[in-house]
């Protein structure tokens, strides 16, 4: 006997049909009727023949003829007609198609009602359609004041015309947008910057776009700002600057600087040019000198209090949030080594610092500063202690005038001391003159006029940068200060210092908007 | 190279040349806003010619094209249209319950798709490998005759063996009275069978020869019901599938009909 299955051969009176949505109920026994079901399922089955009556000429009654298929059955008809060999009638059995019908009828049908349970229910409409949670600007108890103080809807009518609508409300909207549903052509041209109806929305809290050039052309805040990503507000892409600052003809219209047309810019890495301050030879106009190389690295700087080197962080302090340098200050940071002696046998006494009138004035009061000094440390003689202290002055320098004129004018290579400090002596550094460190000019009046530092808190404004981002590497690595001998020199890094970091190899982010901030500084609102 | 290869070579080779072009696209003008209007038409459009495709099936009287050629183009923009959907989400998950709702239908119908074309290329193989053709329909018949056969062996008139009616009582009828290791059978494992079997021929050692004869006959019809279940597990897993992947289509096209309104609606044309 055969192990396999049965395969029995195509049996063209019993073909059934896979696509016929039911079967006779007993064809799992293997002896379905012909007819089967009808197409709604219902059984069809009545005899295995309809006998024909047949009348023979001079007949009146004629007689039924069976009409079976295959072979006739011995019994024949009924008297009545009707075939004596009825067929038991059966339930039929949906198919696997009408199965999957009912599935479809039923998943449609499911999808149907939860939509209309879910889009009838205003608090549950707003929660099921939205596509992601609002950011926190605009979810919070602030924004919660802010639209209540505007009049605003507090859910998806705050900013969508539609979310203060039903679901009719909702298609009215989509079919009376502007690119509609079905203009694809228009969709397909359309400027994706430009402001559209959402805008309106936006305005009514921000009061106007403050865009960074005054001739950019109007931008959607949606196409740089993407809402329903949570949290903070989603960061800027540099496909929405390259909107208008990688495409070439969108620059030549920009404002021409002196330089032309603005660079057609797409990556950090790949084509920003070098930064300005180099291409253009920037140079610090502040009148201060000062020698970074010198106190960095001269031999002959002495060591802190603390007997450590003297190195950046002495002067350049971080802001209270890390990300800039606090001014450094004379008091601060330069006295500790610079101190104002200007009469070496009487290091106690020093002049003021801040202004050329407060010197001068100090400088004409000598004999009154002396007798406070020795006021101070209880001289026994104080009118002998002052007149000794003025002699030696005069030994040293000669009339109140000349000395007036060393302590403004003079310079290390010009006074008496040649170098302001020593290792070894006594005091860190003897003050040789005003003008060792300030351009020191005669005024109209004839007094001497100190011209105040100008020390810029940050060189390139409109950039966002974090010191404090950057403490784990050294201040050197982007600071050439040990070879900058002039105050002229701008001493910050080079484009392709950052690039070092700041790029695909480098691996650290270096998007636009890692540097560069779209709005104005002064961005509005209320 | 024969048709079927040199079709598959064509449809694979115009697959990687697309979804390489779509990649480079996606690449360049991923980030602009009206990009993901675009993409999603253009899915939609993907989705509309996948499912006319059901349309073409019952409407075999029109002129449109061989069913075949119809399949192969369902199949293989079926795989483009899942890239198309990867990009449209910018390759990320969605948020909100709705766009879930929406990506998860996605996911399932072209996942049933997938897991189709891959029974539809496996398993007929398989199935050629157990005996001749089968027809699913008929299975039920052919089913209730072996289970006659074995019934009328084991207990009717003539048998006369206890120690075969015992063990037809207790083993053989259930195992003949409806389709048995559906989930065995899809994973190719005999084991249920083989044991029913080892079990059957054990009987042989405390049977005379009478009864050993009807053992062997026995041991036949057992393992022609275990074909037919074979046939059966395996055709109805090529059946099966559509379950997921015909319903969920139906869903899938209602919410995206709402999904289209909902962009609109509340972008008023914009984002």
């Amino acid at each position: 006997m055969s192990e396999q299955p049965p395969a029995p051969d195509f049996d063209a009176q019993n073909y059934a049909r896979p696509n016929q949505n039911w079967i006779c109920g007993h064809a799992w026994q293997g002896n379905a009727c012909r007819q089967g079901p009808d197409a709604k399922g219902r059984c069809r089955a009545t005899a295995e023949c309809k006998p024909v009556l047949e009348t023979k000429p001079g007949e009146t009654k004629g007689r039924w003829r069976c009409t079976r298929p295959g072979c006739v059955c011995e019994a024949g008809p009924l008297p009545d007609g009707s075939c004596c060999r009825p067929i038991a009638k059966c339930s039929p059995v949906p198919t696997l198609r009408v199965w999957r019908g009912r599935a479809t009828l039923a998943v449609v049908a499911t999808a149907c009602a939860m939509l209309l349970v879910l889009l009838g229910n205003p608090p549950w409409r707003n929660q099921f359609i939205s596509p992601g949670e609002i950011s926190d600007a605009h979810s919070g108890a602030a924004f919660a004041a802010l639209a209540a103080t505007n009049h605003l809807n507090q859910n998806c009518g705050a900013c969508h015309v539609a979310g203060n609508s039903g679901p009719d409300g909702m298609v009215n909207a989509a079919l009376g947008a502007e690119p509609g549903i079905f203009e694809l052509k228009k969709l397909a041209i359309a400027i994706p910057a430009e402001p559209t109806a959402i805008d309106e929305s936006c305005l009514k809290c921000h009061a106007g776009r403050n865009f960074h050039q005054p001739a950019a052309p109007p931008v959607s805040c949606s196409f740089c700002h993407a809402e329903h990503q949570g949290g903070v507000i989603a960061a800027t892409t540099d496909a929405n600057c390259n909107f208008c600052h990688g495409d070439a003809a969108k620059m030549s219209v920009a404002n021409q600087g002196k330089n032309g047309a603005p660079p057609v810019i797409h990556h950090f890495a790949e084509d920003h040019p070098q930064f300005r301050f180099i291409t253009e030879k920037w140079r610090d106009p502040d009148t201060l000198k000062f020698n970074h190389a010198l106190h960095l690295t001269g031999a002959t700087i002495p060591n802190l209090t603390g007997g450590e080197k003297l190195d950046c962080t002495f002067c350049h302090q971080p802001d209270a949030a890390g990300a800039f340098m606090r001014p450094v200050a004379f008091e601060k940071n330069c006295h500790v080594c610079h101190s104002l002696q200007f009469d070496p046998d009487t290091p106690q006494l020093m002049l003021p610092h801040g202004s050329a009138e407060y010197v001068s004035a100090f400088l004409r009061s000598l004999p009154k500063q002396y007798a406070d000094l020795a006021a101070k440390e209880n001289q026994a003689d104080a009118n002998g202690f002052v007149q000794q202290k003025l002699a030696g002055l005069r030994t040293q320098f000669g009339s109140g005038e000349d000395l007036e004129r060393r302590v403004f004018f003079s310079t290390a290579t010009l006074g008496p001391e040649t170098q302001i400090g020593t290792l070894s002596g006594s005091t860190r550094a003897l003050f040789p003159g005003c003008a060792y460190c300030h351009e020191v000019k005669t005024a109209a009046s004839g007094l001497p006029q100190i011209t105040r530092p100008m020390m810029p808190e940050r060189w390139l404004a409109q950039a966002k940068f974090n010191h404090a981002k950057h403490a784990t590497i050294s201040c050197a690595q982007c600071h050439d200060a040990v070879h900058s001998k002039d105050t002229a020199d701008i001493i910050l890094p080079a484009k392709e210092t950052c690039m070092a970091c700041h790029s695909p190899r480098g691996g650290v982010a270096d998007s636009c908007a890692e540097c560069h901030t779209y709005h104005k500084p002064q961005v509005a609102a209320h | 190279m024969n048709r079927f290869r040199r079709q598959f070579a064509s449809g694979l080779l115009t697959l990687l040349v697309a979804s390489v072009a779509a990649l480079g696209l996606h690449e360049k003008f991923g980030a602009l806003p009206d990009y993901a209007f675009l993409t999603g038409w253009a899915l939609l459009a993907g989705m509309f010619v996948l499912t006319i495709y059901n349309v073409r099936k019952k409407l075999p009287f029109l002129p449109l094209g061989k069913s075949e050629s119809w399949l192969q183009l369902h199949i293989y923009l079926g795989f483009f249209t899942t890239l198309l959907f990867l990009i449209h989400l910018h390759f990320r998950l969605p948020h909100g319950w709705f766009e879930l709702t929406l990506a998860w239908l996605f996911v399932l119908v072209s996942g049933s798709g997938m897991v189709g074309l891959f029974f539809s290329r496996v398993l007929p193989r398989r199935l050629a490998t157990r005996g001749g053709e089968v027809i699913f329909e008929k299975i039920p018949a052919l089913r209730h005759a072996l289970k006659t056969a074995a019934e009328n062996l084991a207990l009717g008139a003539d048998a006369k063996s206890p120690v075969i009616a015992e063990f037809y009582t207790k083993r053989l009828a259930p195992f003949f009275s409806g389709p048995k290791n559906f989930w065995l059978h899809l994973v190719e494992s005999r084991r249920s069978a083989s044991a029913l079997l080892a079990e059957l021929e054990d009987r042989r050692r405390f049977a005379n020869d009478a009864e050993r004869g009807k053992i062997e006959v026995l041991l036949a019809l057992v393992r022609q019901k275990d074909g037919l279940d074979y046939h059966r597990s395996l055709q109805l897993a090529l059946r099966l599938w559509l379950f997921v992947h015909i319903p969920l289509t139906y869903g899938l096209l209602i919410f995206t009909a709402l999904h289209i309104v909902l962009v609109f609606g509340f972008s008023g044309g914009a984002r």
